[in-house]
């Protein structure tokens, strides 16, 4: 595959619990709001809207605790296979979660940001970018 | 730096031959011969990608008429990447705490 084509960014994580809690934690708001966002963020359970099918809202608030400053996510399910596969994201971006169960109790999620139509460009320069940085890194400290 | 800069920025590395050539500059500055050397294509296309570099501000390129040295700036390639560890950094830090609940809930209802 061409830097042309590369994925967007890909972010893998294996967690020591079984792929149902998992998929509750994205999919639930008592519990999205447990954890969403940047740390010193808090995410308040009366933004979450949680329409869990194709179509459906997919809607938060994030407010900064130290400055009050905030950070929506305004967006739409667009893909949803309990409890393996949760994408979401309007025309121009989105993501792809994976959940796989690895038969012992532990789950990989697969965190994908897909691109589609007109933001294609900024999807495929993302993935570029960093194997361009595999080799100029040095260069810019 | 400005969201316009930035999706220049990002255009302008979305193409593999530019990607390529901001890699050699980044072993030293290079004129439109030099850099078209390792490529099937014409001086007249490496030029081409050379203004789009330039315009993004990711190259300068010399006063010289003739050869016009391009080389690296640094600034903007950096400015992308920090937008891009930025949000990297927003998605990683949320799984982190991701973990966190999850081995909290399970704790909790273990005991």
């Amino acid at each position: 595959m061409t830097g042309a084509t590369a994925q967007a960014i890909t972010i893998t994580r294996v967690y020591d619990a079984p792929r149902e809690l998992v998929w509750k934690a994205w999919t639930e708001p008592g519990r999205l709001a447990q954890w969403w966002g940047k740390r010193g963020w808090s995410t308040p359970l009366s933004s979450i809207t949680l329409d869990v099918r194709p179509g459906g809202t997919f809607r938060l608030n994030s407010i900064s605790d130290a400055d009050g400053s905030e950070m929506p996510l305004d967006s739409v399910y667009r893909e949803v296979v309990e409890p393996e596969r949760l994408s979401f994201g309007d025309a121009s971006a989105g993501a792809t979660v994976t959940f796989t169960d690895l038969g012992d109790g532990r789950t990989e999620m697969t965190f994908r940001t897909t691109m589609h139509g007109s933001d294609e460009l900024r999807a495929r320069a993302e993935g570029g970018l960093a194997s361009a940085f595999d080799r100029l890194a040095e260069q810019l400290a | 730096m400005a969201v316009d800069q930035l999706s220049s920025t990002f255009s302008a590395l979305a193409d593999p031959t530019r990607r390529a050539i901001l890699a050699r500059l980044a072993e030293g500055e290079a004129t439109v011969n030099q850099l078209a050397e390792p490529f099937p294509i014409t001086l007249q296309a490496v030029s081409k990608h050379l203004k789009v570099l330039e315009r993004a501000g990711l190259i300068a390129r010399g006063r010289s008429a003739q050869l016009r040295p391009s080389r690296l700036q640094g600034e903007a390639l950096k400015e992308a990447a920090d937008w891009l560890a930025d949000y990297r950094g927003f998605w990683e830090e949320g799984f982190d705490r991701l973990g966190e609940h999850l081995h909290a809930i399970q704790k909790g209802s273990r005991g």
